[in-house]
């Protein structure tokens, strides 16, 4: 963290988000005989900024905390320490009424578009729900507004008497979205909010998102298990593993020379069909599941999978340190491996692309 | 060599609250044969889960077959006696699901299921089974063997349950094996590692697979042949290689191009480029007309297209099909 | 960051719905629910019950406790279906017994479902310690043995029609409770109400508008059964003794007359026959609530 706000402190005003050392821990509920409770350690001291105007990607796959991040941020889940930083205050101390203000500039889009509509309600209804509870409007300007925002998304001004059930999945993520807008919000956090989709309907969404953060000025957090689409999406990108962020940089200095093991073997899986991607995963793809993140070992978290780890991995945790200005990894080893080569004459035609 | 599975016009119809049977999936033909993978590709709602539950005769209630024929080796599958059909399930063609967990019966451990198979369909006694059942959960690459073959499924994660979904499919020696998609569920560097033990696996025992898949990168990787389905009509087919790297169906076009690509070792552009999109949706069940199934969302269409039907799946050049009315003057 | 491009106008999908007007879940419901047969029956016999008692006085001008002729008159045409032990007249008691036993079910009802929808709501909504003390409590109320559980409050509190409704209410209450909290603890924790949290929802709001319509419909069906659970209940107090002896009730004919069931098969009969169209009439409303709730199920059956 220290490495964070030194070599970042350009300018506070630029950022709108500054996630300080979060931790959120859950109870297991399992109890073993004359022992304390185990814990699940969700996320556990996870520390970014977020620029104004920007998107922030975090990637990870399950276990990483990463949707735990996105929910301590809307504050839905209790947190166990840290700070939210949010237009200048710590939104972990608000409760009742300024906690619903800052409502206004916070919104969330959900992954599954079947569970985050209330099947009982018309669509119209769930759009103006966010202005009716904070009180935006008068009643005729709501209902305008409510029409304005489905044709934002696409969506004709019908759509609102209808019920959610009688929208494709597509058409529900863009209600969805239009809940989210309703309130104008600065920032939006997209929990995986295009993995369910059907990749037509995915890239209709992802060039939605783009357009309405072009017109709004807004921020993202983009979360996802997709690398190429958080390649493709996002200016800044964080790995998570564990609850921990591994490795954050900008999109365009981590896809050019990743350093951490763990994002050589993200980038292995994620690789377009071809030569480069046989070699990729032959060397970097680390074998096994992700662990459990109950009661994790000390030590480095990816120590137990990670080819390269020595003695010293397995015992002493490594901080987030700065390689270079922006550029920051977590581990012990970041000096001595040497980044994949990606061949650029190989990777510049893949099979994939040539049409 | 003959082809070890062929579906001929296969039709499959669903019969809503009226009556009436709608189609669900239309002439669809192909083959899998030994020691290949044919996938099966496109969004949801096409009909490729419920190709692959027909070719098991496993369709849900409602779902109808009427018309086609399904072959497995010579006998015709649709005209096999429910017992004969039981006994060809597991020994002749297997299957894998999405979804280990609830694919798994969650009373028994790991290594009686296994063992369970064997004793079916092999007659084997009690303790050999179990000793093959051991053999078979190393050959799925499971770390940890002695402890996990008497682990309960909730002890495993998704992808040591799929390695048992996968042993356990493999356990009858099924000369097909219908995977339906069989990474989905599961965390990105696992799907990379349930790839390569899918491919070493058919490479060892020569099983035919047909995937069934809505994943481009999958097909590019695993499979053979490529069939493209789109609203419950092929729409394309061919050499994996040659449709995925040239397609010429304005649909597998289009779904190519909305995909994002990981680009390395080159600096993204700081400018965003929209992707490829089509516009519009899949139409609905009863809502498929006798015209071109992608009329409505094709940018590529003219009134040679509205004022005709479905075309038909015409070959292009040798192995390589296509439904399309324009397919000459959309070039590769 | 992002450059501006020229923005194209967004093309607007069309719907392939409006012809269809959208029906609210409830009117959808209610249409389903008359396509069920064995709701519609129930439903028609449940009127036809409820006119009975309620325009039946207008048609049948006899006082139920009045003594109208000698004990056990067989049916005939000055009683109808003839009188009691005391010479009371049985049409006219299943009439005026129809009201009491009927609005006790319904009350009763009302009482269990108000109850168990609130310890249920609370407990599922908030878990935590306030969960552990309400399920603490139900599980208190459910160890109990209803039957006698009630018959300590009727013998404490009197015998009459309120004591017994209320004595009903209280021990029937705890399945609709974890019925209720089961709802709430599986939709706590689904998006659209993290969502309407997000939209600034307080919890009371989140409880009442979010929560309670998704949850209510199983509730529902278990409070239509429980209006024939209480009617039982009703019926089993006064068999036993511990009915309001100045409100005449089916249970109340039952329990009056039971010794003489081999002199005067009619005094026990009509009365029973009426308890058991009643909750047979109700079961089937219920099943077909059931039905229109669950339209998925309906087709498995």
């Amino acid at each position: 963290m220290t490495a964070l706000q030194t070599v970042q402190s350009s300018d506070d005003s630029d950022f709108l988000l500054d996630v300080n050392d979060l931790v959120v821990h859950f109870e297991t509920g399992k109890r073993r005989p004359f022992q304390g409770p185990s814990y699940v350690h969700a996320v556990d001291g996870v520390s970014f900024r977020v620029r104004r105007g920007t998107t922030f990607g975090i990637v990870g796959e399950s276990g990483s905390g990463k949707s735990t991040t996105a929910q301590a941020i809307m504050r839905l889940v209790p947190v166990t320490s840290g700070q939210i930083v949010f237009h200048g205050r710590n939104i972990l101390d608000l409760a009742g009424k300024p906690l619903r203000e800052v409502r206004k500039q916070l919104q969330i889009v959900f992954q599954d578009p079947f569970s985050a509509l209330n099947p009982r309600r018309r669509a119209g209804d769930q759009i103006r729900e966010p202005l009716d509870l904070l009180n935006i409007g008068s009643r005729g300007e709501r209902d305008e507004r409510v029409r304005r925002l489905l044709g934002e998304v696409g969506l004709p001004p019908q759509a609102a008497d209808l019920f959610p059930h009688q929208f494709s999945g597509g058409q529900r993520q863009r209600l969805c979205i239009a809940r989210a807008l309703a309130p104008e919000p600065d920032l939006i956090v997209c929990d995986e909010a295009v993995s369910a989709l059907d990749v037509a309907i995915q890239a209709q969404i992802l060039n939605l998102l783009k357009r309405l953060q072009r017109e709004r000025g807004l921020t993202y957090i983009f979360i996802s298990h997709d690398l190429s689409v958080i390649q493709q999406f996002c200016d800044e990108i964080a790995v998570m593993y564990l609850g921990k962020i591994v490795e954050q940089a900008p999109t365009a200095g981590i896809f050019v020379e990743p350093r951490h093991p763990y994002t050589w073997s993200l980038i292995a899986a994620a690789a377009p069909p071809g030569p480069i991607r046989d070699e990729l995963k032959r060397r970097y793809l680390v074998k096994g599941d992700p662990p459990s993140p109950v009661d994790p070992a000390p030590g480095c978290r990816f120590a137990q999978r990670c080819p390269s780890a020595t003695e010293n991995c397995r015992i002493v945790l490594p901080q987030l340190d700065a390689i270079r200005p922006h550029h920051y990894v977590a581990c012990h080893r970041v000096g001595e491996l040497d980044p994949p080569a990606f061949d650029a004459a190989a990777m510049g035609n893949p099979v994939q692309q040539s049409m | 060599m003959g082809a070890l599975l062929q579906v001929e016009s296969l039709n499959v119809g669903l019969r809503n609250g009226a009556g009436v049977v709608v189609p669900v999936i239309e002439n669809l033909s192909f083959e899998v044969h030994s020691g290949r993978t044919t996938a099966l590709v496109g969004e949801s709602g096409c009909g490729k889960s419920m190709t692959a539950l027909a070719i098991m005769r496993l369709l849900p209630e409602d779902f109808v077959i009427t018309g086609g024929r399904i072959v497995l080796e010579g006998e015709d599958i649709l005209s096999l006696s429910p017992k004969r059909m039981r006994a060809l399930r597991g020994n002749g063609m297997s299957m894998i699901f999405q979804e280990p967990m609830t694919a798994l019966n969650p009373l028994f451990t790991v290594g009686d299921q296994i063992a369970e198979v064997l004793r079916w369909h092999q007659g084997l006694s009690a303790s050999a089974a179990h000793a093959q059942a051991v053999e078979f959960l190393r050959a799925v690459q499971i770390p940890a063997l002695e402890q996990r073959v008497n682990a309960y499924p909730h002890q495993l994660s998704g992808g040591m349950r799929q390695r048992v979904m996968i042993a356990m499919a493999l356990a009858g020696r099924p000369k097909l094996l219908i995977a339906d998609e069989p990474t989905t569920a599961l965390d990105v560097t696992v799907q990379a590692q349930i790839f390569d033990l899918l491919a070493k696996l058919q490479q060892d025992t020569g099983t035919a697979v047909l995937l069934i898949t809505h994943d481009l990168g999958a097909v590019a990787e695993l499979a053979d042949d490529v069939l493209v389905l789109y609203a419950g009509r092929c729409i394309e087919s061919g050499a994996s290689a040659d449709l995925v790297g040239h397609p010429r169906h304005p649909y597998t076009r289009g779904l190519l191009g909305c995909v994002p690509h990981l680009k390395l070792g080159q600096r993204m552009p700081a400018v965003w480029s929209d992707l490829g999109e089509i516009a519009g949706m899949v139409p609905p069940l009863g809502a498929r007309g006798a015209d071109c199934a992608f009329l409505a969302r094709c940018r590529d269409a003219s009134d040679v297209c509205r004022s005709r039907p479905q075309p038909m799946l015409e070959p292009i050049e040798t192995d390589h099909a296509v439904s399309c009315w324009r397919k000459s003057e959309i070039a590769a | 960051m992002t450059t501006l491009q020229t923005s194209t106008p967004l093309a607007i999908e069309p719907l392939d719905l409006p012809a269809r007007p959208a029906a609210s879940p409830a009117r959808a419901a209610l249409r389903q629910f008359l396509r069920s047969p064995s709701g519609v029956i129930g439903l028609c016999l449940l009127i036809v019950l409820v006119l009975g008692t309620a325009v039946g006085p207008i048609l049948y001008p006899v006082d139920p406790l009045d003594l109208v002729g000698g004990p056990f008159t067989p049916p005939s045409a000055d009683a109808w279906l003839g009188t009691d032990y005391l010479g009371r007249d049985v049409l006219a008691g299943l009439i005026y017994g129809g009201r009491a036993t009927l609005t006790v079910g319904a009350v009763a009802a009302l009482i269990t479902i108000a109850i168990g929808l609130t310890v249920g709501a609370l407990s599922g909504f908030f878990g935590g310690a306030v969960d552990a003390i309400l399920v603490k409590l139900t599980e208190f109320f459910q160890i109990l043995p209803p039957l006698l559980f009630a018959m300590v409050l009727v013998t404490l509190f009197g015998q009459k029609l309120t004591t017994i409704t209320l004595a009903i209410g209280a021990v029937s209450w705890t399945s609709a409770a974890r019925l209720t909290r089961a709802e709430f603890m599986r939709l706590r924790n689904l998006d659209f109400v993290k969502a309407a949290r997000t939209a600034g929802a307080g919890n009371a709001h989140l409880i009442l508008r979010v929560l309670l319509p998704n949850a209510l419909p199983p509730v529902i069906v278990s409070a239509t059964l429980a209006i024939g659970v209480a009617i039982l209940f009703e019926g089993g107090l006064s068999f036993l003794g511990l009915g309001d002896p100045n409100v005449m009730s089916w249970g109340l004919m039952l329990g009056q007359n039971r010794n003489y069931v081999l002199d005067a098969w009619w005094a026990v009969t009509f009365p029973g026959a009426a308890i058991f169209l009643a909750v047979l009439a109700i079961s089937l409303v219920g099943d077909g609530i059931n039905d229109a709730a669950n339209p998925r199920l309906r087709r498995r059956t």
